[in-house]
């Protein structure tokens, strides 16, 4: 597959929250204020991005030479908790200022299950190296434009006279379904 | 023996996890950073480790009130 459509599609056609469906706690949970919002998407894509190709590593030099491929759910849900524990410290140690944006939010990444998808779907796949490098920014990059998109709609929505039986999440339902709609006339591009 | 190789391997990365989750408890936390609370309210996640503190935060503000 051309790594150029590779990404577009990950990234909006086939976008991990409007078409998938994963991910949805934070998009539902952080997407009340655009900068949170946009730290969440940050810390987002550094854990998919460094997640994803640690399992990849682990998957093609551990387990498919030791012929343990059927570990490949627990194994990576274990190496995607250590990693984000890793993260945590090393942000906590080195830079302060880092862990003032991104901090609090790496905890929450453990439980996103859009972290295990992307390192399932590079195996399922079959991706190589270079494609499941695209493919592991591109589906963060989709979910980090998504919440933004949304977090903005919710933050101008505030001042809004919303009906009480629709306010707070089922008008944030009702919105991430029209953007889901939206989005799905994209899959005309590839 | 295959299924041995499994095993240890999980067992490492169960060990692996705790260790770092130990190491990362114990790493304090960088000044000015103590007092940080995620605004995750919508997040219906009850054991996730963030959602003790905000359940705190609510039960302070409702304390005050």
């Amino acid at each position: 597959m051309n790594l150029f459509t590779l990404f577009l599609s990950a990234m909006l056609i086939n976008n991990i929250i409007l078409s998938k469906f994963l991910g949805m706690c934070p998009f539902m949970g952080v997407s009340t204020r655009t900068s949170n919002a946009f730290g969440m998407g940050i810390a987002v894509i550094f854990v998919i991005f460094g997640a994803s190709l640690l399992s990849y590593a682990l998957y093609y030099l551990v387990l498919v030479p030791l012929e343990l491929e059927y570990m490949e759910l627990i194994t990576f849900i274990l190496l995607i908790a250590a990693f984000v524990q890793l993260t945590d410290m090393i942000i906590k140690k080195h830079s302060p200022t880092l862990y003032k944006q991104l901090g609090i939010y790496l905890p929450l990444i453990t439980t996103n299950c859009a972290v295990l998808y992307v390192a399932m779907d590079n195996i399922t796949q079959k991706y190589n190296l270079i494609e499941t490098i695209v493919n592991s920014i591109a589906v963060p990059a989709g979910f980090m434009l998504m919440l933004v998109i949304f977090a903005t709609i919710r933050e101008r929505l505030q001042g809004n006279d919303v009906p009480k039986a629709f306010a707070g999440n089922p008008i944030a339902f009702i919105i991430a379904a029209i953007m889901a709609i939206a989005f799905t006339s994209l899959s005309g591009l590839v | 023996m295959n299924a041995l190789l499994g095993a240890a391997i999980a067992f490492a990365l169960v060990g692996l996890n705790a260790w770092l989750y130990t190491a990362n408890k114990k790493t304090p936390v960088p000044e000015g950073c103590e007092e940080l609370k995620p605004d995750c309210s919508a997040c219906g996640i009850r054991d996730c480790a963030l959602r003790s503190a905000l359940t705190e935060r609510k039960e302070e503000n409702n304390g005050d009130n």
